[in-house]
Order: C-alpha cells, then sequence, then structure tokens
C-alpha cells in the first residue's frame, strides 16, 4: 500500500508505494543479541582473573575502560561500512572495494585463519572449565573421589583434545542434520543459561556474599577435594611464588588491555550476516556501538560483585601459587567455579559453569557460520571452487566449507591440547590485523568509492573531512594502540620482546592470503575468468 | 577494455562465445541505469538483458521555499537547498538510492498527503513514468550507433504503464510474455512473480504462472539451446532464500537470525526440469545471490544490492551447448 512517513504538519515526508521489500527493519535487540553473544564476555572476564598474576597492580575497571574506547570508534565504522556495503562477507567485501580484491581476499583469510585457530582455544576451555570444573564442583560439594577423577581427566592431554574435538564435531553435526534452523533453535536455550548462569547469578552472588564467608567456603571445598585450610596453604604457596599485595599500577592496567580487547576488537559480528536481510541505519549503530555499551555495563557490574567475594589479593594469589598445593591440582579456578564456591550451593555452582560453558559451546557454531560465510564469498566471487559455496539443499548449509572448518577447528584443538605454541591471547595479534586494514578502508573510501560515499547517509563532512575518513581516521588510532598494547604486553602472547615469533607468523599469514589470491586469479585467467573484475566500479556516465 | 573470457574453451569449436550480460532489480535507482548500459561497452557484452523491477519504491518531496529553494527530508535529515548545484546534488542523491525526486509546493504535497491510498499509486505511477521515459531516452543515446541487444522487461514492483513505455522505446527491446531470438538462441520471458506477502502490482498463482511460461515455453524449437528469462527464481533452489515475514510484514526471527525460507517458485521449478533450457535467468529475491545447477539447466540470480550505488550482475557466455558464468558488481 501507500504510505507516507514523516509528521503530520505539512512537512516534507518521503512516500512510497506497493513493492516486495519494504519490510520493516530487523529489530535491534537481535543484532545486539548477536554481538553481545560472540563477543565472549564470560570469558574474557575468566581470562582476567586467570591472568591477573601477568598484570600485578591492574584495575580490571581500567582495563575494561581503556579497550572500550579503543574499540569505540571500530564499532562505528563497521556499522558505517555494514550499512553502505550490507553484504555477506563483512570485511572481505569492504576492502576488495575500497582498497583492492587482493587486499581484502588476504585480510579475511588471514582473519578467518587466526578464527580457525582460536577454536581450539574454546574447544579446550570447554573441556577444562566446563566439564572439568563440573566434575570438581561436584567433588567439592560432595566429598566423592569419582567426581574428582571425572573433572582432572578433562585437564589432561587427551582429556582436551578428545572432549574439544567431541564438541567440535557435534556443532559441525548441528548444520549436517538441522542446518542453521537447528541451531539458532539451541542457540536461543543456550543464551538464555549464558545469561543467568554466566553473567546474572555470579554479579548476584559475589553482591551478597562476604569475603570472610567466601574464604570459609573455599576452605570447605577444599577440604572436600581433600586439602584441609586450603586458603592459609594458597596463602603460603603464592608467598613462596614471590607474590605480595601491590599497589595500583597504571601500567599494568594498560597491559591488560590485551585481555579486554577479547571482547572490544570483536564486537561488531553481525556485519556477516546484514547481507542476509536488509537492516536500516539505526540497527547497526545500535547493535554495535550499542553492543559495546552493554558489555560495558556488564562488566561494571560484574567486576565489583566478583571482588567483594573474592578479592583482587586472593585472586592475585591464585595467579601465582602451585595448584596442587591449596588442592586444586589439575589447574586454578575459573570465576564460575570460584563464585560457585561463594555461594556454598553445588546447584548454583553447578548453575554457573553450565551457563559459562553454554556460552563457550554456542560460540563454536556461531564461528563456524561466520567462517563458512567468508569462503561463501571467496567461492561466489571464483577465488575458491564453486564447490566450497555449493549448499547441501536438505539442510541449506555448506557442508563442504563447514567440513574444512571442522578439520582446521579439530587440529587447532590438537595445537592446544599438546603444545604451548600459542597463548590464549596470541591470536588478537592477527585478527586484530584485519581490522587495522578495514580502518584504512573506511578513510580512504570517500576517495575510492566516492559515489557510495555521497550516496549514503553518511556523506557528510566534519571541519572539511569526510565523516568516513575521521572515523575510519579513530579507528586506525583505536586499532593500532591495541596492536601496540599486544606487543608491548609481555602477557599478550604476542609481545614483541617474548613472542617475537608471532608478528613474523601474522605477516606470513596475511602473505599467505595474497599468494592464493593471485594464483587463483592466473588459474581462472587460463578459464577465461578475469577475477578483477569481480568488484571493478562501472562507470555511471 | 580488453575482456577474454572463456578464451581457452575449445570444445566447442573455435567459434566465440556470445557473452551476455544480465542484471535485475535496480529499482529505480539512475545510477545502476547508467551503469547497465555502459556494461555492454565495458564488459564487451553484444546482448544486456535487465530482468525486471527496474521502477522505485518510494518518492522524496522536494517542496519550494518561499525563497525560491528547496526543502527536503532524506534519511531522516532535514535540508535546505538552495542554487541550482545543490538542487541537482540532492536530487542525484536520491536517485541514487533508488527513489524519485519531485518537485512540489505546498499546496500539492498536502494535496497529495489528503490522497486515498489508491489515488496515490496512480500519483506514484505518473510521477515514476516521466523518470522511466527519460530513462529509455537515455538508452535510445547511449545505444545508437551500437550492435548490442538490449532487452527489458517489468517486474513483479513494476506498476502498469512501464510495458508501454518500453514497447515505444527505439533501442531498448520489449521482452516480457514473449520469444525473442539472438545468436541462434531463443529466449522467453515473464516479469510476473509468484503471490507475495506484499501483494505488489504483478503477481500471479503459481498455477497460472505454469501456463503463461508453458505457453511461450511449448513454441520453442530447441528448449535445450534456450534462455529462460524468468524474474522469479526456482522454489528451493538456493536462489530463492529470503527471510520470512509475518502478517505484518515484520521479519520472523530464529534465535538471534532472520528465519530464512525458500520463496521462490515451484512453477518456474517445474518448468526449468521439464524443458530443461541452456540457462535461465532470475531476479526478484535481493539476498540470494548464487548460481545453480537443476539438471543441465544453469540457474542465475545475480541478487541486488541496489542502494549501495552498485549493480551486481553476471557475466555469462554461451557456445554452443557450453555456459559459464561470473558474477560482476560493477
Amino acid at each position: 500500500m501507500s504510505t507516507t512517513t514523516g509528521d503530520m504538519a505539512g512537512a516534507p515526508r518521503l512516500f512510497t508505494r506497493k513493492a516486495t521489500g519494504l519490510v520493516r527493519e530487523g529489530k535491534t535487540r537481535d543484532a545486539l543479541f548477536y554481538n553481545v553473544m560472540w563477543s565472549s564476555v564470560a570469558l574474557t572476564f575468566a581470562f582476567y582473573w586467570l591472568f591477573i598474576g601477568f598484570y600485578p597492580g591492574s584495575n580490571a575497571l581500567l582495563g575494561v575502560a581503556f579497550a572500550a574506547i579503543l574499540g569505540v570508534p571500530g564499532a562505528f565504522l563497521y556499522a558505517m561500512l555494514t550499512q553502505v556495503m550490507p553484504r555477506t562477507g563483512g570485511d572481505y567485501v569492504f576492502n576488495s572495494r575500497a582498497l583492492h580484491p587482493s587486499i581484502g581476499f588476504a585480510a579475511n583469510f588471514s582473519y578467518c585463519g587466526w578464527l580457525a585457530l582460536v577454536f581450539g582455544l574454546y574447544s579446550t576451555y570447554i573441556a577444562s572449565y566446563g566439564f572439568g570444573a563440573f566434575g570438581r564442583t561436584m567433588a567439592g560439594f560432595t566429598g566423592s573421589h569419582g567426581w574428582l577423577e571425572f573433572g582432572e581427566w578433562f585437564s589432561t592431554h587427551w582429556g582436551l583434545f578428545i572432549t574439544g574435538s567431541v564438541v567440535l564435531l557435534l556443532s559441525a553435526a548441528l548444520f549436517a542434520v538441522g542446518g542453521t534452523r537447528l541451531f539458532f533453535k539451541i542457540q536461543v536455550g543456550a543464551f538464555a543459561l549464558y545469561v543467568i548462569g554466566a553473567l546474572l547469578m555470579p554479579a548476584l552472588v559475589g553482591l551478597f556474599q562476604s569475603h570472610s564467608g567466601f574464604i570459609a567456603n573455599f576452605n570447605s571445598y577444599a577440604a572436600n577435594l581433600g586439602t584441609p585450610h586450603a586458603y592459609g596453604k594458597l596463602v603460603g604457596s603464592a608467598q613462596k611464588a614471590g607474590f605480595a599485595p601491590t599497589k595500583f599500577s597504571l601500567e599494568y592496567s594498560l597491559r591488560s588491555v590485551s585481555v579486554f580487547w577479547f571482547i572490544f576488537g570483536y564486537i561488531y559480528a553481525s556485519t556477516y550476516f546484514a547481507g542476509e536481510i536488509r537492516l536500516q541505519k539505526r540497527v547497526h549503530m545500535k547493535s554495535m556501538p550499542g553492543a559495546l555499551l552493554l558489555v560495558v555495563v556488564a562488566l561494571f557490574v560484574m567486576i565489583p560483585t566478583f571482588t567483594h567475594a573474592a578479592s583482587y589479593t586472593f585472586n592475585g594469589m591464585l595467579g601465582v601459587a602451585e595448584p596442587a598445593a591449596y588442592g586444586f591440582a589439575s589447574g586454578a579456578p575459573a570465576y564460575p567455579e570460584i563464585m560457585g564456591i561463594a555461594s556454598g550451593s553445588a546447584v548454583l555452582g553447578v548453575i554457573m559453569i553450565v551457563g559459562f560453558t553454554a556460552g563457550l559451546l554456542i560460540w563454536l557454531p556461531q564461528t563456524m557460520i561466520l567462517i563458512s560465510r567468508s569462503m561463501f564469498a571467496w567461492s561466489f566471487d571464483r577465488i575458491m571452487p564453486d564447490k566450497l559455496s555449493a549448499i547441501e539443499p536438505r539442510s541449506r548449509s555448506p557442508l563442504l566449507a563447514i567440513a574444512i572448518v571442522l578439520v582446521l577447528a579439530i587440529g587447532s584443538t590438537a595445537i592446544y591440547a599438546f603444545t604451548t605454541w600459542f597463548s590464549t591471547l596470541a591470536i588478537l595479534l592477527g585478527l586484530t590485523f584485519t581490522l587495522l586494514v578495514t580502518s584504512i578502508s573506511g578513510m580512504v573510501l570517500p576517495f575510492t568509492q566516492k559515489a557510495m560515499v555521497d550516496a549514503s547517509p553518511y556523506a557528510r563532512k566534519v571541519m572539511g573531512i569526510p565523516l568516513f575518513t575521521l572515523v575510519g581516521g579513530f579507528s586506525f588510532l583505536g586499532f593500532a594502540t591495541a596492536i601496540f598494547i599486544l606487543l608491548w604486553d609481555e602477557g599478550s602472547g604476542a609481545s614483541l620482546s617474548k613472542d617475537p615469533g608471532k608478528i613474523e607468523l601474522t605477516g606470513i599469514v596475511y602473505a599467505a592470503g595474497f599468494a592464493i589470491y593471485f594464483i587463483a586469479r592466473a588459474i581462472r585467467r587460463t578459464q577465461g575468468i578475469d577475477l578483477s573484475l569481480a568488484h571493478r566500479e562501472l562507470p555511471p556516465e | 577494455m580488453a575482456l577474454r573470457l572463456w578464451r581457452s574453451r575449445g570444445s566447442e569449436g573455435a567459434s566465440k562465445p556470445l557473452r551476455i550480460y544480465y542484471a535485475s532489480d535496480i529499482h529505480g535507482s539512475e545510477r545502476l541505469w547508467r551503469k547497465f548500459l555502459n556494461a555492454a561497452k565495458v564488459y564487451e557484452a553484444p546482448v544486456i538483458v535487465m530482468g525486471g523491477d527496474v521502477t522505485g519504491k518510494a518518492i522524496v518531496p522536494l517542496v519550494e521555499q518561499p525563497d525560491g529553494g528547496y526543502e527536503m527530508d532524506l534519511f531522516g535529515h532535514r535540508e535546505l537547498l538552495s542554487g541550482e548545484e545543490q538542487v541537482k546534488d540532492a536530487e542525484t542523491r536520491i536517485g541514487a538510492n533508488g527513489m524519485y525526486p519531485h518537485k512540489m509546493d505546498y499546496e500539492e504535497l498536502a494535496a497529495v498527503q489528503a490522497m486515498s491510498e489508491q489515488e496515490r499509486e496512480i500519483w506514484f505511477a505518473d510521477v515514476m513514468l516521466l523518470t522511466f521515459e527519460r530513462w529509455l531516452t537515455l538508452a535510445d543515446e547511449r545505444l545508437a550507433g551500437t550492435q548490442v541487444r538490449c532487452f527489458l522487461m517489468p517486474g513483479n514492483d513494476d506498476p502498469p504503464g512501464v510495458d508501454q513505455a518500453i514497447e515505444r522505446a527505439v533501442r531498448v527491446e520489449a521482452c516480457d510474455d514473449r520469444i525473442v531470438e539472438f545468436e541462434g538462441h531463443a529466449m522467453i520471458s515473464l516479469g510476473y512473480s509468484n503471490i507475495t506477502p506484499f501483494h505488489s502490482p504483478r503477481e500471479l498463482d503459481e498455477d497460472e504462472l505454469y501456463r503463461r511460461v508453458d505457453a511461450l515455453a511449448c513454441q520453442l524449437d530447441d528448449p535445450a539451446s534456450a534462455v529462460f528469462n524468468l524474474h522469479v527464481p526456482p522454489y528451493d533452489s538456493t536462489l530463492d532464500n529470503a527471510a520470512e515475514l509475518d502478517g505484518d510484514l515484520g521479519v520472523v526471527m530464529q534465535g538471534s537470525e532472520p528465519k530464512i525460507i525458500p520463496v521462490g517458485s515451484t512453477a518456474v521449478r517445474e518448468l526449468i526440469e521439464r524443458y530443461q533450457p541452456l540457462l535461465s535467468l532470475h531476479g526478484h529475491v535481493h539476498e540470494s545471490a548464487g548460481a545453480k545447477r537443476i539438471g543441465r539447466t544453469l540457474c542465475i540470480n545475480p541478487g541486488s544490492d541496489y542502494h549501495t550505488g552498485r549493480i551486481a550482475g553476471c557475466l555469462i557466455a554461451l557456445r554452443g551447448s557450453d555456459v559459464r558464468h561470473q558474477f560482476v558488481t560493477g
């Protein structure tokens, strides 16, 4: 039907008519939900307390604030780029069009390569901090040696690998059996568990439990694991390892940005499904910067409530002490188990661990979708073989692409289970490098794609500088600062001082992307297909 | 520009392949129409086909002010335009987004606001046709003196009146609901879609859709070398996946993502399976670009990103029974 928009005061307005495609804009909360979910708030929160030994004197609230500030311009830039180029493939499309197809492919190939490596991190954390923590929690509340042995197996090399591989196989099987439809149904339930178990309940327990009450519960729990007076033993072991309460350190608060960058550098995931439905400007603006704001609020609630029960000092000692000394032989506990102990309830403890694990489990198929969609885009543009984008009719999933992701993910699980090649945060350097390239695309877009920008809602200039260039410039500063911190911080696993090989590896992966593109271009040329035409702009005049 | 498409294929003899450029669903974007016309030269395609949904969906009033300037509201931003250059720039921006700029005074604006839905549809069609006629004139100018065959049909979103305008064009050939021939290939076309939740101007139920296409297809001497140019893609072909809409045209969400369902035509699918043409060209579902074989038939939907100022198209080379494709975003 014909409709009008605008106020009723006789002011200019928009007249529309009967036509397909005039759908209501996608609800902001759906994209917001997606971005919040993929940014792994709970996992990152666990990282900070597990790695606090690397950041003595740091303040978590400051670390969150610094990381968020670095990520804010990027969130706006991704929202703007998604609005003007709402295609499946996200940065692959942005960089291919704004810079060059080879740069777009290499950057996206690099991003997907590093994402494939992150699978191992999640799958092994599911084993040790999901199933393993569940077994230990049951033992801690019941005194059952069987539960303890059950839990400890998941932290062995084979326990990590087998469990990680099984959950990956199950994630891939989701697509083979029921496609994305089944996945999304499961995702809803898993997300509810995640929010309740991993975010809300720990905050409530932390709010209502005192530190002394927590210590009493900790001793009781460890006694059931076979170690009486565990808190005293923790203090002794920590002191032996050189632990001493530290004053506030701005430097280490800055370094801790490495940890929180795990969230704020990657909170734009809805860009990858924007191509499947046209969403309006405000959806992206609210869902990307909005997700960032929501996560900051969540962390600003979680941090003080957590430290109310389990203090910085307690976690600092956990970070340096020998776990076996205080009864946690298979490793220091992550925050869900700590808050389970604080609650003094096996039921609440299990709910928190299940919620935390659900968050990790959601991430696996979600990331399979993201990578397989990128592969789809490469194949669509004929850089990769057609079969890579073939959709299996029954499940409507690109099964070959998912199978390739599965193989890579299991390989990554083996790396994390059996080696120490990559620390938890090491992958952030490679991932952030792609963001840096995207920020350059943002800066140059008004010049390389002038018409596209002129026709967009972001055509205006601020002090003579195109808005895209300005936001791209600030994004570049944010991403470059994050890279600087990753290279500076010895706890990042990618520092120049301790891990110089990681920056070389980042370069090698990127170079491999370029090599693949130009090899593909040469092969396609023999078939009469010119890959450079895929994104070449036709002149309108 | 030198373009060496499909040069290595020797199995079908040494003859040069026929290159076709296909695009669809530009929805009123003048920029994309201009690009479409230039595609023939840039891609060295002697046949270009526009598969429907060429007209826009919205009119942006430029309301005349007492000082001679204009006021407009684009993307929620109200702008005051003064001088010819600013007005022209605004018209370009509006057109690039698939909308029609329309100068009017407050009196006319009030009159349009007071119209019934039916009256406004008629007013809209009149405004739209003025622009569309200009597009066809532009095509006549651009294609004059070339050997390019330019085929154009309306799609389900295009209102009545578009057909007649195309018929009147000199260098643009109407192809809807008929058989046309080029370089030994016959092409049958139909711009109607199956029933959509939008109740757009050209929709048919599946039985009628089947009957209309079948009436053309059964006249083909050699269906195996034919091209089907049917706006709506075949059902459940992966070229027809779109977000499911509820009765209020809201997107149905499944978890955190839109629920995607096949929305293509079962009639089109049956006809492709029955006649097995060489190539089948489709549009309609913007978000479901791709290529899919149904039996021996290569089915193409290049999708559409019309509001980005880039035209999603596909280059297709036909040589005997050999057909190859490459998606291009120009």
